[in-house]
């Protein structure tokens, strides 16, 4: 499988034979239209190095479950080629399962079985039978901290305890890739740490991690690198550390009426130190080099404008600033079922 | 296979769990049998030629029998496992998609055979007699519990295709002219000769014959033949176009 370089004329650009070898995930111009032109994933490209946990954040319908999917070998891509483990996800699909673990968005749990049943059926599925199955259950249900409800039926779990299953469902096998398509979304603070615990130690144990997200706190902790997609394209990738010192060094938030956005633009160009500015809303983000020596000066030309600003605030720059930088509106907040220590759209 | 097994079983442990499932489907063929040898016992005694000496519920027998085994359980099943994001963790796995199939199978013919066995126990003790004897009872309970798996492949085929609850529920109605256009009251030739032609057309027609010379006339091997194959065609069809549909399931 690894001989040719051409191997896949459904390519515009070829995966090579270093991504095949070298990386967990490789993709290249992947693309997924559905009926009626819908165009949820648009030529993304991207490599996941082995061992690496990777964040793939973006806000609900940037198209983070159509790429997992397609990943997981779940949806033929439309364009472009993708593989997982050095296997190419249409062609070798059936090779790509047996080294993926995959715990998608739904978590997908049959509400009737026990929570032991599920586990030991899903080793079987994996040809983990027999007294194997039945002893990687149980250090599966000691893992995510659930052999007291072992043997309740899992429509009787919490949210948490049903995301702590789905997880070990996926872990059965000891994947080399693990997919985790938004694992901690609606669960409550204590539920999405247990998880970052567990993303933590399975990765320890060498699987490389996709992980997705709209939570930025849970990419910038969680994630050696992300990629940030939005509308169905990658518009930022790095480590969160790189992307953040991209953006300057201080973030200088200057909140004003909508209506005087522009007219603060043009009273803020030139200040002293500024290295980008982006509008939004209600008001403007001035990346700085010293937030706190630039506020005098932000303030003085306010008044002399007679701009009335509601807030002013300096922070060093965050995801959500990179997310503003790439897209022109901020991730943080577009979700009033968010967190209170994560932030997300 | 094991997967098939793997999965067959935890179906099987869903109807055993999943009671409220089974029970309504058992209702209807007892009612029917009850109120239909109520109404028409007199009409058609036991002297009347096409029952040749039996009751009329034993003529009723094989109706309430395909009333208790064609059912959408295993459709509605299968759609509330694709709602639930349980069918994408299958998908997922390393298995043959068929084996998702062919385990909800298992879980119908085991459905079937308890509910045939069930319903043949009460028109027994409503007075019917079985000609060909207990040999003929197993075979009768295998026959109606395969003529369920047969039939089951329809409704897998609804679930994958329209992936709605609704639709997979309707589905089963379309039950009802399947099991009315046929010699269900009186024989072939007691019909008028538009439901005669529609009932020779209508396959299940061959399953209900089948099964009640096993209850009346004894072994009738020409019937017998033709009530298998009706089953065996109907199976081939229903399950071979279910297979066809996840073996495609979301790949274009």
């Amino acid at each position: 499988m690894l001989e040719t370089m051409d191997y896949d004329r459904r390519a515009d650009r070829l995966l090579t034979r270093e991504d095949l070898t070298g990386a967990a995930i490789a993709a290249r111009s992947l693309r997924r239209t559905f009926k009626g032109g819908i165009e949820a994933v648009r030529d993304i490209d991207l490599t996941v190095s082995r061992g690496e946990v990777f964040g793939f954040l973006g806000p609900n319908g940037a198209g983070k479950t159509t790429t997992v999917r397609m990943l997981c070998t779940l949806l033929p891509p439309t364009a472009g080629t993708a593989a997982v483990a050095g296997l190419d996800v249409v062609r070798d699909a059936a090779d790509v399962r047996r080294r993926i673990g995959v715990a998608l968005q739904e978590i997908g749990l049959d509400p009737v079985q026990t929570g032991r049943e599920l586990l030991e059926l899903q080793c079987g599925l994996y040809g983990i039978t027999g007294e194997r199955g039945r002893r990687r259950t149980g250090e599966l249900l000691d893992l995510v901290g659930l052999t007291e409800a072992a043997d309740r039926r899992t429509k009787t779990y919490s949210g948490g305890m049903k995301r702590r299953l789905d997880l070990a469902t996926a872990l059965v096998h000891s994947p080399e890739v693990l997919f985790l398509d938004e694992p901690t979304t609606g669960l409550d603070p204590a539920s999405r740490l247990t998880i970052w615990d567990e993303v933590r130690r399975i990765n320890a144990d060498g699987a490389t991690v996709f992980l997705t997200t709209q939570y930025l706190e849970e990419a910038d902790k969680l994630c050696d690198r992300l990629a940030i997609i939005d509308n169905g394209r990658i518009v930022a990738e790095g480590t969160p550390a790189q992307l953040k010192a991209e953006m300057g060094h201080d973030v200088v938030s200057v909140s004003v009426d909508a209506s005087e956005v522009a007219a603060t633009e043009v009273a803020l160009a030139g200040l002293p130190g500024l290295e980008r500015v982006v509008a939004e809303a209600d008001g403007l983000a001035l990346y700085v080099e010293d937030g706190a020596s630039s506020i005098p000066e932000v303030v003085r030309r306010l008044e002399r404008e007679r701009i009335r600003a509601s807030a002013i605030s300096v922070a060093r720059p965050s995801l959500d600033d990179v997310f503003l930088k790439a897209t022109g509106r901020r991730l943080e907040g577009q979700d009033t079922n968010q967190p209170t220590t994560g932030v997300s759209s | 296979m094991t997967e098939v097994a793997l999965l067959g079983r935890r179906a099987v442990r869903e109807v055993v769990r999943y009671p409220e499932a089974t029970i309504p489907t058992l209702f209807i063929p007892l009612f029917f049998l009850a109120v239909n040898i109520g109404q028409v016992s007199k009409t058609f005694p036991s002297t009347t030629p096409f029952l040749k000496g039996e009751g009329y519920v034993a003529f009723q027998l094989p109706v309430s029998l395909m009333f208790a085994v064609a059912t959408a359980t295993s459709g509605l099943a299968l759609v509330t496992e694709i709602d639930l994001g349980y069918f994408d963790k299958l998908l997922v796995a390393p298995i043959r998609r068929s084996s998702i199939i062919l385990g909800r199978l298992t879980a119908d013919l085991v459905r079937g055979i308890a509910t045939s066995t069930l319903v043949l126990l009460v028109g027994i003790a409503l007075g019917a007699r079985i000609r060909t004897g207990v040999a003929g009872a197993v075979v009768i309970v295998l026959l109606a519990a395969l003529f369920g798996v047969a039939y089951a492949g329809f409704g897998l085929l609804v679930a994958l295709r329209t992936r709605n609850v609704q639709a997979t529920q309707s589905s089963f109605l379309l039950f009802f002219p399947l099991l009315f256009l046929t010699p269900n009251f009186v024989p072939f030739n007691r019909l008028s000769p538009l439901m005669e032609t529609l009932a020779h057309i209508n396959p299940v027609s061959y399953v209900i014959v089948g099964l009640r010379s096993l209850v009346i006339d004894g072994w009738n091997a020409g019937e017998l033949a033709v009530c298998i194959l009706v089953i065996v065609a109907m199976g081939i069809v229903l399950t071979g176009l279910s297979l066809r549909v996840i073996a495609t399931y979301d790949r274009s």
